[in-house]
């Protein structure tokens, strides 16, 4: 299981504020499907991660447990990896996204503490998203988000996301949005 | 000791199968999608009869080294011997039939039932119990009540199957020439192919034959509800498939393996031109092992299902087995495959890719899942479930003048294997034992 880097400091109130801004501007973007806008808050050097988590015993665990670097994941995406993910949202043939999907984004426990390297913030979150297509579709994801904000001169961008969810099995066919 | 079990009942078989499928016609209906009735005799007929795909050799590297799986809805232990073989239990106690192993893979020596502490040796022998005293009173037998082992596994190319039936026939004919055909992309190198980076499963509301279906010989859906994938990873749609001179559909025992001639169709979609080059690289090697035809398959347009459940693209190298959950619902469990040989940095780029292109979070899998739903869905009305599905492509196609392997048949646009993974589900249902299925083979069992 991911830890807290040993003994960080808390950012201040003014930053906790501005990073709980850009978490809760982020779920926005995504719910209203302005995809670009959202790369526009990723930083070019990404590591967006999701490992695939898988059930073992506690004396027996991957490198990190119930997930590991080398495991099949969901998401291990570099910026042109989400730009290509963005793209298909965006063709008029993809056939699965119309009519839409309607999607809510839900962000809390917000923690910030100020990171090792210059200018970075390590960033905890838990998260929820709740999607719904046709008629009566409804999925449910949650999870544990570890996040690197980094402050550059266009303002706050994700560095690094790694997301976990508690499921070792997806409970739906696919995740056909960003988390 | 382990013991093996029992030949199972067979259940009464339904006699209304024709109404619902009826492949000389070139039609199918819903119903066999969304029925109850048909889902438990396919438990029974199919999936308690069948080879199954439980594991690949790589994930079950040394002695004590298992996975768990299903087969069908039965939940097994995958446990590598002692002496090197593979051994399956069901993974339920002989006590009061609690799960046994919990664990998706690992490493052990032996198995403790965490219900009233029996444990199990990785032979599947029952080796101890709290209150060991307690049984010695009542002259219990403990070499007879080892886990139950299945009743035959065997491997082809890395890939290991089991079977619950004893009178099922061997893998070999079970497969037939279809391995000829497998070759291409599991043992297109020396050293054969490995599994990389564990297992990911998701859930889908659809029936398991339409998954199964669309990797038997369903290309042409691809043009059309991929097309937005390609353009995103390709910036331009996919190999427009009816400009190829030279494409095949051949099947054998409701397998089939529908594949185009162009060495890099597939593994093209993965938009990384690294691995395009490590197939062209090992394509003169493959020419060599395999012959010049089958070094054109090893990444081309292509997609494969063993029939009942077990299905991979080559190129995209992603392998799964469409796990049956009830007439309208499976568990998709993937894997990625490499050559063992094939540089790490190769072997890290087909793991990323099969994520990128055909996973749960795959831009061109997301596209499947939507249509594989409402196929199933839709036969919910008892109405629509009896409307006639059309499956008549390429009837007068099967050539008698070839010399390659299996049932060929001329084109990859072509619902020929999809006639045939029907037509020997129907068998199965149809058959109360093994020599009751007909044999529909017409091809050639040994490449010319
Ligand atoms: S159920 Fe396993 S020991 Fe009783
Ligand atoms: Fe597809």
């Amino acid at each position: 299981m991911f830890t807290k880097s040993a003994a960080l400091e808390s950012v201040s109130q003014d930053v906790f504020f501005e990073v709980a801004a850009f978490l809760n501007k982020e779920a926005r973007l995504l719910d209203e499907e302005r995809f670009e806008e959202w790369l526009g808050l990723i930083h070019e050097d990404i590591h967006y991660w999701m490992p695939g988590i898988e059930n073992r015993r506690r004396e027996n665990p991957l490198k990190q447990g119930f997930y590991d670097k080398d495991h099949m994941a969901y998401f291990d995406d570099s910026l042109r990896d989400l730009q290509r993910r963005v793209a298909r949202f965006r063709q008029p043939s993809a056939w699965a996204e119309n009519p839409a999907t309607r999607n809510v984004h839900h962000v809390s426990n917000v923690e910030a503490f100020v990171a090792q390297a210059p200018n970075t913030y390590e960033v905890y979150s838990t998260f929820t998203s709740i999607r719904s297509r046709g008629l009566d579709e409804e999925y449910v994801i949650y999870g544990r988000r570890y996040d690197t904000l980094i402050r550059t001169e266009s303002g706050l961008k994700l560095l690094k996301r790694l997301i976990l969810i508690p499921n070792a099995t997806l409970s739906c066919k696919n995740i056909n949005t960003f988390l | 000791m382990s013991n093996i079990i029992k030949t199972l009942d067979v259940t009464e078989r339904l006699d209304n199968l024709k109404q619902v499928c009826d492949l000389d016609e070139g039609r199918i209906a819903g119903e066999i999608f969304y029925s109850q009735a048909i889902y438990e005799q396919e438990l029974e007929k199919i999936f308690a009869r069948c080879w199954l795909f439980v594991a690949h050799e790589s994930q079950l590297v040394k002695t004590g080294d298992y996975i768990t799986t299903t087969m069908g809805e039965d939940e097994v232990i995958v446990v590598r011997q002692k002496d090197g073989s593979i051994k399956v239990f069901l993974n339920a106690c002989p006590h009061r039939g609690n799960k046994v192993c919990f664990s998706e893979s690992g490493s052990t020596r032996g198995f403790i039932c965490n219900y009233h502490g029996w444990s199990f040796d990785t032979a599947g022998n029952l080796v101890g119990q709290h209150e060991s005293g307690i049984y010695e009173a009542s002259d219990f037998d403990k070499s007879k009540w080892g886990l139950r082992e299945v009743a035959k596994v065997d491997t082809y190319k890395g890939l290991v199957f089991a079977t619950f039936d004893p009178e099922s026939p061997s893998l070999q004919e079970y497969l037939g020439p279809m391995t000829w055909y497998l070759d291409a992309l599991f043992d297109n190198q020396e050293g054969g192919t490995e599994f990389v980076g564990g297992c990911i499963r998701s859930t889908y509301e659809c029936n398991w034959k339409i998954a199964a279906e669309n990797f038997v010989g369903d290309i042409l859906h691809a043009g059309w509800t991929h097309d937005s994938a390609a353009r995103a990873m390709l910036g331009g749609s996919v190999a427009k498939v009816s400009d190829f001179d030279e494409s095949y559909s051949v099947n054998w025992n409701g397998h089939g393996y529908e594949f185009a001639l162009d060495t890099v169709g597939n593994v093209a979609v993965l938009g990384e031109s690294k691995l395009n080059r490590y197939i062209h690289t090992i394509k003169p090697s493959v020419a060599e092992r395999l012959g010049d035809f089958r070094s054109n398959m090893i990444a081309s347009v292509s997609s494969c299902t063993i029939f009942p459940n077990f299905s991979f693209l080559p190129g995209q190298n992603t392998v799964r087995v469409w796990q049956p959950r009830g007439p309208n619902k499976i568990e998709l469990f993937t894997w990625v495959v490499v050559n063992k040989s094939a540089p790490d940095e190769i072997k890290e780029m087909w793991r990323k890719g099969a994520m990128m292109t055909f996973s749960p979070t795959g831009v061109f899998e997301m596209d499947d899942g939507e249509n594989w739903e409402y196929c199933t869905k839709t036969a919910k009305g008892r109405v629509t479930a009896k409307q006639d599905l059309y499956v008549g492509l390429g009837m007068d196609t099967f050539m008698e003048e070839t010399r390659l392997p299996g049932n060929v048949y001329q084109g990859q646009l072509n619902e020929a294997n999809s006639r045939a993974f029907y037509q020997y589900w129907y068998d199965l249902l149809s058959a109360h034992t093994w020599s009751e299925v007909p044999n529909r083979n017409k091809g050639k069992v040994e490449a010319e």
